[in-house]
């Protein structure tokens, strides 16, 4: 059992996510600058990327962070998000 | 590391080499002239953390008309690559400049740009609606620009005693000019996004703003309008609010974008047309509609521009060329630069980096 857990350590530490976000209200170029980086400062994000023609942010992030502290970065530009998917990535 | 060698660009912007007669102006701060020389140069020198990538930067240039002309026209850079181009749907002049590599991403643009004042004759203007396929374009609705809706609705009430586009025009104007204010808190020009400032009663903003919603109203009830995204480039006769300079003609003008409108009517063509400015005079000089320097601004700027300013494009919610990672682009009356995928802040040229400056040949 111990021999299991410790094969399944790394999988468990450093899974990742690609977190899909949509943000509905970005009407300029400059929103996703500003939407990219409140992702990419919340912890266990490692990269985020925004495109205003979908009005979607895709982030890769650690296993486990909660939709709402997403939600929550995207707030503080001032604007609303909706995680659309999550998909855990195979490493 | 190696710096690449500096590429120059000197050509000609259309039909740009007529400079008309230099015009002698007493005082620069009331320039009595019709028509009036400016030398305008664009510093460039970006600015963003990740200074290994690839770095891209759209330049807006003046459009040549009968009221402006550009001259001598050059720029230089250490870009790797630069282009005058005007491939997009709006056709808006563009200096494109490209930086492959690190180190500095420096560009320097200089032109003359002559300016004659507009003043429309509106006794020509006809009732007719039958416009050009041009002039229809700007019938049509962009994502800051709805036609339908709340927008509608406003449009048919403020010019429901109007017959002729000229009334519909003159009443969206009275309109825009009576309810609308200038928010010195909005960022840059504003977003001009008139479906938001319609349906949420937003009546403050900055020039884009109150431009847009001229032009929304306008085209709601087929009067064809659009924005004209430029910048100032010297003193206005009416108040250091619509322009200023310094004794000798020099003005620091980085910050000085400007929005204005046109509208077009059948037999006067397109008519300048400048609410916010109205509005920023009240704001500015600490007046109210019945003041009269107010009244003889909001008179004049009803189919007037003096030309201390200049004209970009009319471009909204389109696609620059070459195509950008972030796209559509709001307006294009700032330059526009992306380092990879992420924009540079245009609203805070200290950040970009860049700085205009524009002499007036006094």
């Amino acid at each position: 059992m111990k021999t299991w857990l410790i094969l399944l350590l790394p999988l468990i530490l450093f899974a990742k996510e690609e977190v899909v976000i949509k943000v509905a209200e970005m009407h300029c170029p400059l929103c996703t600058t500003a939407v990219k980086k409140a992702l990419k400062s919340v912890e266990g994000v490692e990269s985020s990327k925004v495109t205003l023609e979908t009005k979607l942010a895709v982030v890769i992030a650690k296993d486990g962070v909660e939709d709402k502290t997403f939600l929550e970065a995207v707030k503080t530009t001032g604007y609303e998000g909706v995680v659309v998917s999550r998909k855990h990535l195979k490493e | 590391m190696q710096r690449r060698a500096f590429m120059k660009g000197c050509l000609a912007l259309g039909a740009s080499s007529v400079i008309l007669p230099q015009v002698s102006i007493l005082e620069a701060s009331e320039p009595k002239s019709k028509t009036r020389i400016f030398f305008v140069t664009n510093s460039y020198n970006l600015k963003h953390e990740n200074k290994n990538g690839l770095t891209k930067l759209w330049v807006p240039l003046p459009q040549e008309t009968s009221y402006q002309k550009v001259s001598d026209f050059k720029f230089s850079s250490n870009a790797t690559n630069a282009y005058v181009t005007d491939k997009n749907s709006y056709k808006a002049r563009t200096l494109y400049a490209e930086w492959k590599n690190g180190g500095e991403k420096l560009l320097e643009v200089t032109y003359t740009i002559t300016t004659n004042e507009r003043n429309s004759d509106l006794s020509k203007a006809t009732a007719s609606t039958k416009y050009p396929k041009d002039v229809a374009h700007y019938l049509k609705p962009t994502a800051h620009i709805p036609t339908s809706g709340k927008v509608k609705e406003l449009a048919l009430k403020i010019t429901e005693n109007s017959k002729t586009p000229l009334e519909k025009a003159k009443a969206i104007y009275a309109w825009v000019t009576e309810n609308m204010y200038r928010d010195n808190a909005v960022v840059g020009c504003g977003l001009g996004d008139a479906g938001k400032a319609i349906e949420q009663n937003i009546m403050g903003g900055k020039c884009t703003d109150i431009s847009s919603v001229f032009v929304a109203l306008s085209r709601s009830v087929g009067v064809p309008a659009r924005e004209v995204f430029g910048i100032r480039l010297g003193s206005s006769r009416y108040s250091k609010a619509c322009g200023s300079s310094d004794e000798k003609g020099l003005a620091k003008i980085t910050g000085g974008e400007h929005c204005r409108v046109e509208f077009y009517l059948d037999g006067a063509g397109w008519v300048p047309c400048d609410p916010a400015d109205v509005a920023k005079v009240i704001l500015t000089e600490k007046m109210t509609l019945n003041d009269p320097l107010v009244k003889e601004v909001r008179e004049y700027f009803f189919g007037n521009w003096e030309m201390n300013w200049m004209g970009y494009n009319t471009a909204r919610d389109f696609v620059l060329a070459p195509t950008p990672a972030q796209k559509p682009l709001n307006m294009f009356g700032y330059p526009y630069a992306e380092v990879e995928d992420e924009v540079l802040d245009y609203y805070a040229p200290a950040a970009f980096a860049y700085s205009f400056i524009s002499q007036e040949k006094l």
